[in-house]
């Protein structure tokens, strides 16, 4: 990123260079400040399953960290991509999980509209996962067409 | 910028113009989804007044940023600008009062690390979910400050 920021040559060149540079840098500080957030929350418990977003933020980090300076090494791009799909999948099943441990823990899972919605709103924040989806869904555009 | 969009010359003009279009969705989409949210938990029905301001923020936001799918206008884009430094603001004063509010119920410190951590951990009252509104700004920023860009 940086060094195709340094090279361009044309205002919309380095215009689309800025626009990736930061907002792989917001999904890089996000996946910090997750991380660090679901520490003080007490998401990381004796379970997997709790402990998966963490270890997504890992080669999250990494690899957005690693394509500022270098995206035109072939391992590297499918790393990240992989990375961001890992995050985008992780955000979906984080939110699905949420509502369906929400509704086990009333009792039963039950998919009509009235519970399903009362359970949305449970003890864990169901859409509060899809941020993982967002930095996914934004870190893959941030590399979309990049040369 | 879907007039831009289409408008492209060059592969940088039509990428940049994609990502535009693409963080746009995200911003006018987050706009109206935090708006909802804020809605549905009740948040405008809180005692303080500031508790109106991210209900207000979607109100304004939300169109505006859909406004500018369809123009890029300097004075709709200049108050585009100055909407999105507003939610970015917001968010920071959200997650500011969120921890400030925390602390005085738990009657604890801030500036004890015991404290600080205490008041990160209420959950009725989420401090970095109030930077929510800090991203969808940021997002918006971004749209809006490279919206005139020209070779």
């Amino acid at each position: 990123m940086i060094a195709a920021f340094r090279a361009a040559t044309t205002n919309t060149a380095r215009a689309l260079e800025i626009v990736r540079m930061v907002l792989l840098f917001l999904v890089w500080g996000g996946l910090l400040g997750y991380a660090l957030e679901l520490y003080v929350i007490g998401h990381w418990l004796p379970t997997f399953q709790s402990q998966i977003p963490f270890y997504v933020s890992i080669p999250g980090v990494v690899f957005i960290g690693w394509v500022f300076f270098d995206r035109r090494t072939p391992w590297v791009r499918a790393a990240f991509t992989v990375t961001m799909v890992l995050l985008i999948v992780t955000g979906v099943l984080g939110a699905y999980f949420h509502w369906v441990w929400n509704m086990e823990d009333a009792g039963g899972i039950d998919w009509a509209f009235t519970p399903a919605m009362k359970h949305f709103h449970g003890f864990r924040p169901v859409l509060a996962a899809l941020a993982y989806t967002n930095m996914g869904v934004t870190g893959l555009a941030c590399m979309y067409r990049a040369r | 910028m879907i007039e831009r969009w289409m408008q492209a010359q060059t592969p940088d003009e039509r990428t940049l113009a994609f990502l535009q279009n693409f963080f746009l969705v995200i911003a006018a989409f987050g706009f109206v989804f935090y708006g909802v949210e804020h809605w549905v938990i009740d948040h405008q029905t809180l005692e303080h007044w500031s508790a109106l301001i991210p209900g207000w923020m979607s109100i304004i936001g939300a169109p505006l940023a859909i406004a500018m799918f369809f123009s890029t206008h300097r004075a709709l884009t200049t108050v585009f600008v100055v909407a999105m430094a507003l939610a970015f603001a917001t968010g920071m004063v959200g997650a500011l009062l969120h921890l400030v509010w925390n602390a005085n119920d738990l009657g604890v410190s801030l500036f004890s690390i015991s404290g600080f951590l205490e008041s990160m951990q209420v959950p009725y009252r989420p401090v970095l979910a109030g930077l929510a509104h800090t991203h969808v700004g940021a997002v918006g920023l971004v749209v809006g400050l490279t919206a005139w860009v020209k070779d």
